[in-house]
């Protein structure tokens, strides 16, 4: 929160719509994300929150829209989608660890693969990362010999190993089992502190209440509300964000 | 059941027809009627829970015994004959070195068409990744005339029907171009289910972190559906490897073309025997392997 009055703009989002086939998920959403801003995605379950996120790295094509990353448009023609998405870190629900590589391979196998970064460096890069993770000693353990926590925690380190400027959390914690949730929230809770620029889909409202600047709360594809954790907890006059409040609380 | 085991011998010892003495319809009837109570019988023992497993061996042995005195007394088989025919192997001495070339042959034919399938195989499991819908198009009506297309067929077009447009391949060349064509249109639909059995999410992770198409398939998707894909693969190529006996028909000088030289030359089919020998040392440990290997993935995958 310390960060709110930099200006420097991150991303920017103009109508951003989304279909698939007949069914229109995203209506025309247009935000700016400020540089170190922290900014939930909330919503009830098929408002498009995580199709939005996906949207904003193309994972997910966009059916109409501007997207601004950094000031360039990834939405141009031209535009080589790889580059502006090793600027993105992304993180999911289901971890997606690679399987086949060990917890430190799976950090160096994108700094190696597309920074071309050395094998020495990308190493120490990593090693570093999993230390900031609390997960030094898990370096050589495979995914399936992690717990999810364990899982999600080299998942972000594996985000963070491209040195992105941005990172995305599509429901980090929705998979976990409640013992684990904390682990992953501090890790995150670290990040926000040291002034990386989040979009954070979940519904983790200590985590939101205490390290989020804004809140976008999502209802049919629409931004129904935008503003700070206080005034969408406590102040919100939106019929639909009081409900859905209501029921998760 | 002792009763009813007097009853079917006595029936056998009895009432049988010998062959000579036979009326045909009573002959067929008669014996019709001694089969099915034969089957009846065993099959009755061995669908019992309850019987120990080592009558039921039993049984399955006397079946076999049954079956074969009843072949052997009405079939008319002259068996004097099968150590002068099938196997005297006085005719194959000296003559063992051309099926020991003929298996070399179809060892080398499997070989190089089994690389060429495998390469065709995963080229188009790859192209197809792409989704490109014309390019898919293309790529599943070849797949399926090839599955579709008898072996020999393609082998004999080959041969036979392209010299007439000039263009002469050599039995060799056109044994290898079928059989990489053909079984790398099965090689492609067994490397195509291991990069579907790859969850979505790997993809999106890897496109998250910015790998490029080919990185993708090359670091995360092939080295996790490799090993899905080999037991499947093996039986491809395993049914390949027999395939190779179809060569003969265009003239390779394969394991069985060269065994029918030798019971031209004889006039003995012992070589045909000894060919099939060949075959069985070859493939039945193969098929072992292959069943070895799917039981590995399967147990892999209950863990």
């Amino acid at each position: 929160m310390s960060n709110m009055n930099l200006p420097e703009t991150m991303i920017e989002v103009v109508d951003l719509h989304k279909r698939f086939k007949d069914l229109h998920v995203l209506k025309g959403i247009s935000t700016v994300v400020k540089h170190s801003e922290v900014v939930a995605v909330m919503g009830p379950s098929g408002s498009g929150k995580s199709t939005f996120l996906r949207c904003l790295n193309r994972l997910e094509e966009p059916t109409s829209g501007r997207i601004y990353i950094e000031g360039v448009d990834i939405m141009a023609p031209y535009i080589d989608i790889n580059r502006v998405r090793t600027e993105i870190g992304m993180v999911f629900q289901s971890f997606n660890l690679f399987p086949h590589l060990t917890a430190i391979e799976n950090i160096k196998l994108a700094p190696m693969n597309v920074r071309k970064i050395s094998n020495k460096e990308a190493t120490e890069r990593g090693m570093a990362l999993l230390e900031k993770v609390g997960l030094a000693e898990k370096a050589t353990a495979y995914p399936e010999q992690l717990s999810g926590g364990q899982q999600q925690r080299v998942a972000i380190a594996r985000a963070l190993a491209m040195q992105p400027q941005i990172m995305f959390f599509d429901e980090p914690t929705s998979a976990l089992d409640p013992e684990m949730i904390g682990e992953v929230l501090d890790v995150m809770r670290n990040m926000a502190k040291e002034g990386m620029t989040m979009m954070v889909v979940s519904h983790e409202m200590g985590f939101i209440r205490e390290a989020a600047d804004r809140i976008l709360f999502l209802a049919d594809g629409l931004i129904v509300e935008d503003g700070t954790p206080d005034q969408i907890f406590n102040h919100s006059k939106h019929k639909r964000t009081i409900e859905f409040l209501g029921k998760i609380l | 059941m002792a009763m009813s085991l007097a009853l079917l011998i006595a029936y056998a010892l009895f009432l049988l027809p010998d062959k000579e003495s036979a009326i045909p319809v009573w002959f067929y009837s008669s014996i019709s009627f001694f089969i099915v109570l034969i089957l009846a019988y065993s099959g009755s023992i061995l669908a019992d829970r309850e019987k120990p497993e080592a009558l039921k061996m039993g049984v399955a042995f006397m079946l076999i015994a049954v079956l074969g005195w009843l072949f052997h007394r009405y079939s008319g088989a002259q068996w004097h004959r099968l150590a002068d025919f099938f196997f005297n192997w006085e005719k194959l001495e000296g003559n063992w070195w051309i099926l020991w070339e003929g298996l070399g042959v179809t060892l080398f034919l499997a070989f190089i068409s089994g690389i060429g399938s495998v390469v065709v195989g995963l080229l188009i499991a790859v192209l197809r990744t792409l989704n490109s819908p014309t390019m898919n198009f293309f790529l599943k009506v070849y797949v399926d005339v090839f599955r579709s297309i008898p072996m020999i067929v393609v082998m004999v077009i080959f041969f036979f029907a392209m010299p007439f447009m000039g263009i002469s391949l050599g039995s060799i060349v056109s044994t290898v171009l079928a059989l990489s064509l053909g079984y790398g249109a099965y090689a492609s639909e067994c490397f195509r289910a291991g990069i579907e059995s790859v969850h979505s999410g790997q993809l999106e992770a890897a496109r998250s972190l910015g790998l490029s198409r080919w990185k993708t398939i090359y670091k995360i998707i092939l080295p996790q559906a490799i090993p899905v894909v080999i037991p499947p693969l093996t039986g491809t190529l395993v049914a390949m490897l027999k395939d190779t006996a179809v060569a003969s028909v265009v003239a390779a000088p394969e394991l069985l073309k060269r065994a029918r030289e030798l019971y031209t030359s004889e006039t003995n089919p012992t070589p045909l025997v000894a060919a099939a020998l060949i075959y069985l040392a070859v493939l039945i440990p193969l098929v072992r392997a292959v069943n070895m290997l799917e039981n590995r993935m399967q147990k892999k995958r209950n863990e």
